[in-house]
C-alpha cells in the first residue's frame, strides 16, 4: 500500500512536470495579459510615459463618442456578410465531391491552395488582379461590356473585394469539413429512405441537412469569430483604413490606437469591450444552437 | 464502385471545374506575371504566356528586398517552433491522456478557457509584457509563446493518445521505465501520424505568420520573409514593378506549397480530425 502511494506521488509529479510549459504559458501569456488589459482599460496608459493614472470610465466615454469607432464597428459587421455564402458554396462543392466525381482528389488539392498561402502573398496577387486598369478582373468584366469599379481606390469596393477574398480563401477548407461530415452519414439512412420512396431532394433535406447542422454550427461560430477580427487584409490593402475610414475594422482601429499613437489604455478599453462582445456572441450562439442542432442518436 | 455518367454527374463535375479555375487562376497569373518584363505587364488584353520568358526578376528580387535575411529569420523561427512546440504539446498530451496528477481536470479546463477569449484582447498587453521583457525587436515573441503551448495540437494529440492502450504504460512501469522514457520510447513513436500532421500545420502557420512580426519587430535585421515581402510591396507600389512583386510573393508561398503537395494526405487528415471534434 505504501509503495502504491509512493508510485502515485511519482506519477503526480511527473504529470505536473509534463504540463509545466502550458501552465507557464497560461500564467504569463494569458492570465497576465488579460489582467493587464482589464486594468489598463481604466488608465491613461501611454507607452511613451512611465507614469499612468486611473481615469475611471473616461476611455469608454471617449470610445463611444468617437465616430471612427462606430464606423469601424459597421465595417467589422460587414465582414460577416460572406459567411452564409461561403458555407453554401462549400456545401455545394462538398456535395459534388462526395458523389465520387472524376479527379475529385485533384480538385481538393486545388481548393486548398488559397488557404495554405500566406496572407501577404494573397494580398499582393489580389492587388494586381483587381488593378482598376490592367487587372485581370476588370478586363474580364470588360468582355461583357461592364466598366469595372476602382476596387482599390473606392472604400465601398475595397470592402467588397476583401469579403470576396475571404470567401475565396475559405471555401476550400470549409468544403473539406463538409466532405468529412458527409462521410459520416450512415448509408443505411439513405437506403431506408429510398425504400420509402423519398426523392433525392427529400433525402438531402431530411437526412443530410440535419446531420450537417453540428458541422455548420461549428463553422458558423468559428467563421464569425474569425471574421469579426479581420485585420491583416485591411492593414495590407489600405494602410490608413481607406478613404473616410471606409475599410478600417475594430481590430485595425485598436492597432492604430495602440501602435501608431501608443494610447495603450484606450486601445485596451476598446479591445475589452469588443472582446466581451465576441464572447457574448459565442455564448449566445452556443445556447441557441442546442434547439436546432442534430445531436445524433 | 463503377462510375456512371449521368447528366447530374456531369453538372457536378462542371461546377467543381469552375470552382477549381477560380482557385488556381490567380496563382497561374502570379506565375505568368513574374516571368514577364516589366513593360509587358500593361497589355490589353492580358497576355497569359509571357513572351519572352524572363527569369531576371527572380535574380533581381534578392537585391530589391531584404529577402535573404527574411528567409534566414523565418527558417530559424519555424524550425524552433516546430520542434519545441511538437515536444511540449505531445508531452502534455501524454500527461492528460495517460497520467494521473493533481488538478488534472482543472488544468485542462484552464487551457480550454483560453480559447474563449479572442486574441484581440491580448494584443496590446502582450506588447507591454514584451517591452518589459525586452523582447521587442527580437525573434522571441514569435518563438517562445508558440513553443510553450498550442492548445489545438494538445487536444488533437491527446485524442490520439487516449486511443492507445494504457497497458503499455503499466508494462513500462513494471519494467522500471520512467515516465519520460515511456513517453519518448513508446507513446511518441506510436503517435507518429498525429505528430507529423501537427508539425506540418505548425510549419504552415509559423512560416505564413505576418501578424506577430508586424506588431513586435521593426528593424530590418529582424524581418521575417512575410514582412520583407510586404515591405517590398509598399516600396515598389509607386514604381509598379509588378513582375518583381509577383516573383517575391511566389517565393513566399513556395516552401509551404512544396510541403503541401508532398504531404497532402496529412493536411486533409488534420482538418478532418481537428474539425470534427469541435
Amino acid at each position: 500500500m505504501k509503495k502504491g502511494n509512493k508510485l502515485m506521488r511519482r506519477e503526480g509529479i511527473a504529470g505536473l512536470l509534463f504540463v509545466t510549459p502550458q501552465i507557464v504559458y497560461f500564467l504569463l501569456f494569458f492570465l497576465l495579459p488579460l489582467c493587464i488589459c482589464i486594468y489598463a482599460a481604466f488608465t491613461n496608459w501611454n507607452i511613451l510615459s512611465v507614469r499612468h493614472t486611473l481615469v475611471g470610465l473616461r476611455n469608454f466615454d471617449k470610445l463611444f463618442a468617437d465616430p471612427k469607432f462606430w464606423k469601424a464597428l459597421k465595417n467589422t459587421l460587414y465582414m460577416l456578410t460572406p459567411i452564409p455564402f461561403y458555407l453554401l458554396f462549400a456545401l455545394a462543392f462538398a456535395y459534388c465531391c462526395h458523389k465520387k466525381i472524376l479527379a475529385e482528389k485533384a480538385f481538393r488539392v486545388v481548393y486548398y491552395l488559397p488557404f495554405i498561402s500566406s496572407i501577404v502573398s494573397l494580398v499582393l496577387i489580389w492587388k494586381w488582379l483587381f488593378n482598376a486598369q490592367y487587372g485581370l478582373v476588370n478586363n474580364f468584366l470588360a468582355l461583357f461590356g461592364i466598366q469595372g469599379p476602382n476596387w482599390l481606390g473606392d472604400p465601398v469596393w475595397t470592402r467588397r473585394m476583401i469579403v470576396l477574398m475571404i470567401s475565396w480563401k475559405m471555401i476550400g477548407i470549409i468544403s473539406i469539413y463538409y466532405i468529412a461530415a458527409l462521410k459520416n452519414v450512415p448509408i443505411s439512412y439513405y437506403e431506408a429512405a429510398q425504400l420509402d420512396g423519398a426523392s433525392s431532394w427529400q433525402q438531402f433535406r431530411d437526412i443530410t441537412l440535419p446531420i450537417l447542422t453540428p458541422t455548420t454550427f461549428y463553422l458558423l461560430v468559428t467563421g464569425m469569430i474569425g471574421s469579426l477580427q479581420t485585420f491583416l487584409e485591411v492593414q495590407l490593402f489600405t494602410p490608413d483604413g481607406g478613404r473616410g475610414y471606409g475599410v478600417g475594422t475594430i481590430v485595425f482601429y485598436i492597432w492604430q490606437k495602440a501602435f501608431e499613437s501608443s494610447q495603450m489604455g484606450y486601445a485596451c478599453a476598446c479591445a475589452g469591450v469588443f472582446g466581451l462582445f465576441i464572447m457574448l456572441l459565442t455564448i449566445l450562439q452556443l445556447t441557441v444552437s442546442r434547439k436546432w442542432v442534430y445531436e445524433g442518436e | 464502385m463503377k462510375r456512371k455518367t449521368s447528366p447530374k454527374r456531369v453538372a457536378a463535375f462542371l461546377v467543381l471545374l469552375a470552382g477549381a479555375c477560380t482557385m488556381v487562376l490567380p496563382f497561374l497569373w502570379m506565375l505568368s506575371t513574374s516571368l514577364k518584363q516589366a513593360n509587358l505587364v500593361y497589355t490589353i488584353p492580358p497576355q497569359w504566356i509571357p513572351n519572352p520568358f524572363d527569369w531576371a526578376n527572380y535574380k533581381e528580387v534578392w537585391h530589391a528586398a531584404n529577402l535573404l535575411t527574411g528567409i534566414k529569420n523565418s527558417t530559424v523561427i519555424t524550425l524552433l517552433v516546430v520542434v519545441l512546440s511538437t515536444l511540449t504539446s505531445s508531452m502534455s498530451a501524454f500527461a492528460f491522456a495517460k497520467l494521473h496528477f493533481p488538478a488534472k481536470n482543472a488544468i485542462f479546463l484552464m487551457l480550454l478557457s483560453t480559447m474563449m477569449v479572442p486574441g484581440v484582447v491580448l494584443l496590446v498587453p502582450d506588447f507591454i509584457i514584451y517591452t518589459r521583457l525586452k523582447w521587442i525587436d527580437t525573434l522571441l515573441p514569435m518563438i517562445v509563446p508558440a513553443s510553450l503551448c498550442n492548445i489545438s495540437n494538445i487536444f488533437f494529440m491527446r485524442q490520439y493518445m487516449v486511443g492507445l492502450p494504457s497497458a503499455y504504460l503499466d508494462a513500462a512501469k513494471i519494467d522500471g521505465c520512467g515516465y519520460f522514457k515511456a513517453y519518448w520510447r513508446i507513446f511518441l513513436p506510436l503517435c507518429k501520424p498525429a505528430v507529423v500532421t501537427n508539425a506540418i500545420m505548425l510549419f504552415m502557420g509559423t512560416w505564413n505568420d505576418y501578424m506577430t512580426p508586424l506588431l513586435f519587430t521593426h528593424s530590418e535585421a529582424r524581418q521575417t520573409v512575410q514582412v520583407a515581402i510586404a515591405m517590398l510591396n509598399s516600396h515598389y507600389e509607386q514604381q509598379t514593378d509588378i513582375p518583381l512583386v509577383m516573383a517575391a510573393s511566389l517565393i513566399a508561398v513556395l516552401p509551404v506549397l512544396i510541403l503541401f503537395i508532398t504531404c497532402q494526405k496529412y493536411f486533409t487528415d488534420s482538418l478532418v480530425m481537428t474539425g470534427l471534434k469541435g
